[in-house]
């Protein structure tokens, strides 16, 4: 299965938790930027013959600050290189402050199959805290119009453990979010990333985050959450109905191949991981000279390889299933971990059947610790 | 050729500018070309660099010609500046005929100071003082100077008065030392007595002895004798401490130097005693030698239990160079196999501890420092005790002795009361103190040995603001009452921190080390229950509360490799820590049972 991951690292306003490479003010780089990718695009195609892709994942940034002109453009362009699968899945990202029906009716018909919305929350209050720059009104507004267009599978963003929420105000957003009947959820617990505008907030004491308990009391809504509306979690912070799960990002969660393109995108093609600059105008500047724009690699041992893959196939409920290990990296997972094994299975935290070792309902909100020891 | 070696060494409190002063010498008799030259070049072991002191004596043989024209051969026998050392010290000071006072011209004199003039003076050392840091705006280099002439009964005539950073002073200070201080005497052509004042390891050439020549001649070819246990050895070669090693065809009296004979086993090789010659031996060994004493144990284990053998050679090497250091092996039901170690204070434990992590890489934990006991049994015997896990059962104790040390504090006047505090807090007894010099106090105290070694000095130094300075000797053993309190971890006792406490301190000490793992032990994914026991009975219970969420919530193609490399630094991060049972214990809590919660 072939994926492909094209990065746009543009956006209208940076948000104050990000730290995405992505950035705003950019607008006389969309046109040169657009034309490197695909110079980018073309040469990774014509190295060999890589088969149709199964998936293409176009994020960013907000790709949808492009035209869906251009977007449509650039599949068209991939897909004359690559090739489409019958089935494959198209994912765009999309912020609802930047979509019309207009354009969503065109990357309906360009090929997009797949929109995930980056909405964050349902509650204004939040979003303006997050400095998003759309209101809850325009994303509900949005969703429909993806509804309208003939989007079958959407993706709703959510974020919680925000500063001022409670379990309340997660409850309503989540009620929210599937009034709207998307079929995947993606809900990640706010994570503070260093240099960001939002960590000098909880530094200084101008906004402080909910407690530990707090956190537990959402994690216990969204599980409540799930039970109702049949959305199962299938990772750590992605759930979907049945059948709707993210074959792109699955793929990554089994540590496969994937190709990228894009500053600052990653590609991980013949175990080696190479990423790419991640300036767009350096981006552009390298690519344009015909030469590559990859700034770091990595290629790790067939052991360290194997960890990896045990601990990314553990973020998916189904964890890893071991005969499937053992073909790719010739490793036994319960010699190779011994003790360390059966003590994380002693507590509870991980359970191992007959295929398959996967993380339990009480190792979930541990999973870094268990990782930790596996890694 | 006597005439023309003068042999010396700086007496200095920590921080009044010695290995300062020392540098500029060097580079003043061009040892060095400044380009090669770095800040505190006699010390050579990182940690003597970074926190600014020398532990291990070195020697320099500095050549200088004098306003006379001769060219004179200065021997600066550095010596180490703190109390754990002093034995080093002594010896060092019998090499010399003479020594630099260096005193800060802002902060006087120090007790280290004071108890470094004493022992030179006892050597009968002439004494040069100089006035240092004269550059400083703060300095008051008259008013010390009147110190050094009322308080001290020395020749202000002959204060030196210096800038070791600028080098403003240091001509004249050269100039004094060959005028002012004496030749060495002594006969080359009679027997052999060479005075060991340190010994060192080289890797191929075996130990490399300090001696000064006080009688007669050593050459190469020579067969040298140790008086205190006999051992004979060959002497291969014989030189000057320049900035290397420089051969020489023989050392004759009045000389500094060093001896290699091919000498692998450093016990043979003990600082204080005498050399001879085997065929024409001399009759008396010099007076003053004696072997040190280790008064601070604890027990080193390896984090990683498959590092017991990395530990063992590391500690034999580190023991080639430091003498003073004794090991045998040690086993603990938390810890598993390590050593049982000897120190001479808490700064000697402190240095091995870095040198093992830093040179050898290896990640250590040591258990809480015990000093000797002594314990009369019922059945008459005595039996002496450093390791809380050898502690007698309590039925079968007829009674117990601690060492006691008399402590001598110089203070500012204003700090009086503070430091009666602190030492009658720390059990002191006997108190008295008399005027040393207008404005300061000379405090004295007789003090448990096992109530210094903990935080004693830091407890000081931040009572006095940094004014108080502090010295000891052992005096003797007097009675005591101890329990053994012990920690539990989850249930486990964690031998490793077990410790021998007075009786009367134990709850106060159990409730702290509680309260200090409350803060060092890092949530697990359970509740951590810290419990203090004396005999069986608990005394005080503290709990670590559970971690409940610790979760990675995106990962995706771009960042495997990021969030992995933080799995990894988590994982490395348990890796410092110590399994007991269930619970990952951090080094640093093994320590922090003993830090001050003051």
């Amino acid at each position: 299965m072939a994926s492909l991951y094209l990065h746009i690292p543009f956006c209208k306003t940076k948000c104050c938790y990000c730290d995405f490479n992505s950035s705003a003010g950019k607008e006389a780089l969309y046109e040169p930027y657009l034309a490197a990718l695909e110079r980018e695009i073309a040469g990774m195609a014509i190295e060999g013959n890589r088969g149709a892709l199964a998936t293409l994942f176009i994020g960013g940034g907000t790709p949808t600050v492009l035209t869906s002109a251009q977007l449509v453009h650039l599949i068209k362009q991939v897909e004359g290189l690559f090739g489409f699968t019958g089935d494959i899945e198209i994912t765009l990202e999309a912020n609802p402050g930047t979509v019309r029906e207009s354009d969503l009716i065109a990357l309906r018909e360009g090929g997009v199959n797949r929109l995930s919305f980056g909405v964050q929350s349902f509650n204004d209050q939040e979003l303006c805290i997050l400095g998003r720059c759309h209101t809850c009104r325009e994303a509900e507004q949005a969703v429909r119009a993806a509804h309208q267009a003939g989007f079958k599978n959407i993706n709703l963003d959510l974020m919680y453990g925000l500063p001022g929420q409670d379990g309340d105000s997660w409850q309503r957003s989540l009620d929210t979010a599937i009034s709207l009947t998307p079929k995947h959820l993606s809900l990640y617990q706010l994570t503070i990333e260093p240099a960001t505008p939002l960590e000098g907030y909880i530094d200084t004491g101008n906004l402080s985050l909910p407690d530990e308990d707090e956190i537990l009391e959402m994690d216990a809504v969204t599980d409540q959450f799930c039970q109702e509306t049949g959305m199962k979690k299938y990772e750590i912070s992605n759930y979907a109905e049945l059948g709707f799960e993210c074959r792109h990002n699955i793929n990554y969660w089994r540590n496969r191949e994937y190709f990228a393109a894009g500053a600052g995108s990653v590609s991980y093609l013949k175990g080696v991981r190479d990423k790419r600059v991640a300036d767009p105008a350096q981006y552009i500047d390298l690519i344009n000279r015909g030469g590559s724009a990859v700034v770091e690699s990595e290629e790790l041992s067939q052991e360290a390889s194997f960890r990896e893959t045990v601990v990314m196939g553990l973020r998916m409920t189904q964890g890893v299933s071991l005969r499937e290990l053992y073909d790719r990296y010739t490793i036994d997972l319960k010699e190779h971990y011994g003790d360390t094994l059966s003590r994380l299975i002693g507590l509870l935290l991980l359970r191992l059947t007959e295929d398959r070792l996967h993380i339990t309902e009480k190792g979930f909100p541990l999973a870094n610790r268990i990782m930790a020891e596996l890694v | 050729m006597m005439n023309n070696i003068r042999n010396f060494s700086i007496i200095a409190h920590i921080d009044h500018g010695k290995s300062t002063l020392a540098d500029r010498m060097i580079q003043h008799c061009n040892l060095v070309s400044d380009r090669e030259f770095k800040d505190q070049i006699l010390d050579s072991m990182a940690i003597e660099r970074e926190r600014g002191i020398t532990i291990k004596s070195q020697t320099i043989c500095l050549p200088f010609t004098a306003k006379d024209g001769k060219l004179y051969t200065l021997n600066l026998i550095d010596t180490p500046g703190h109390v754990d050392f002093s034995y080093e010290v002594s010896r060092a000071l019998t090499s010399c005929e003479g020594a630099l006072l260096l005193i800060d011209a802002a902060q006087g004199v120090e007790a280290q100071t004071l108890a470094n003039l004493y022992l030179a003076m006892d050597n009968d050392l002439e004494i040069i003082p100089v006035i240092n840091k004269i550059d400083l705006p703060s300095a008051e280099p008259e008013t010390v100077a009147l110190q050094i002439d009322e308080d001290l009964g020395l020749d202000s005539e002959l204060v030196q008065f210096c800038s070791a950073k600028t080098g403003k002073g240091v001509t004249e200070i050269l100039e004094a030392i060959v005028q002012l201080l004496p030749p060495p005497e002594g006969d080359p052509a009679s027997q052999l007595q060479a005075l060991i004042f340190d010994a060192d390891y080289d890797p191929f050439r075996g130990t490399i002895i300090s001696i000064r020549v006080i009688n007669g001649t050593v050459k190469p070819r020579d067969i040298i004798r140790f008086m205190s246990n006999g051992r004979e050895y060959k002497v291969e070669e014989v030189g000057l401490f320049k900035l290397s090693r420089e051969p020489q065809k023989q050392l004759s009296a009045g000389q500094v130097g060093y001896i290699l004979a091919g000498i692998k086993t450093v016990e043979d090789t003990r600082p204080g005693d005498t050399i001879t010659l085997k065929d024409d031996p001399c009759s008396e060994p010099l007076a003053g030698f004696k072997k040190v004493q280790q008064v601070v144990f604890s027990s080193i284990y390896p984090i990683a239990t498959d590092e017991y053998e990395d530990l063992a050679a590391a500690l034999e090497k580190l023991k080639l160079n430091d003498a003073a250091l004794t090991f045998e092996k040690d086993s603990s039901v938390a810890l598993g196999f390590g050593f049982r170690c000897g120190f001479l204070g808490l700064l000697h434990l402190e240095v091995i501890q870095e040198r093992l992590e830093r040179e050898f890489d290896i990640a250590l934990i040591l258990t809480v420092p015990s000093v000797q006991y002594t314990f009369l049994l019922a059945d008459g015997t005595e039996k002496k005790v450093d390791n809380p896990a050898h502690f007698p059962d309590p039925s079968h104790i007829d009674r117990i002795e601690e060492p006691f040390i008399k402590a001598t504090i110089l203070i500012p006047e204003r700090y009086m009361g503070v430091v009666m505090t602190l030492c009658m807090d720390r059990r002191g007894e006997n108190t008295n103190f008399h005027y040393p010099m207008p404005g300061r106090i000379e405090f004295q105290c007789e003090l448990p040995l096992a109530e210094v070694i903990y935080d004693f000095y830091d407890r000081l130094k931040s009572v006095t603001q940094g004014y108080g300075s502090f010295d000891y000797e052992m005096i003797d053993y007097r009675k005591s009452d101890l329990v053994k309190l012990d920690i539990l971890v989850n249930g486990e006792i964690v031998d490793a921190l077990s410790q021998l406490v007075h009786r009367n301190n134990a709850r106060a000490r159990g409730l702290h080390a509680c309260e200090m793992l409350k803060e060092e032990i890092p949530r697990q994914m359970f509740k951590i229950a810290i419990q203090a026991a004396i005999g069986g009975t608990i005394i005080g219970r503290t709990n670590v509360s559970a971690m409940r969420k610790d979760v990675t919530a995106k990962c995706y193609g771009g960042d495997i490799t990021r969030k992995r490399k933080l799995l990894e630094k988590q994982k490395a991060g348990k890796k410092r820590m110590k399994t007991v049972g269930n619970v990952d214990i951090p080094q640093n809590a093994f320590l922090s049972v003993l830090k001050s919660d003051q």
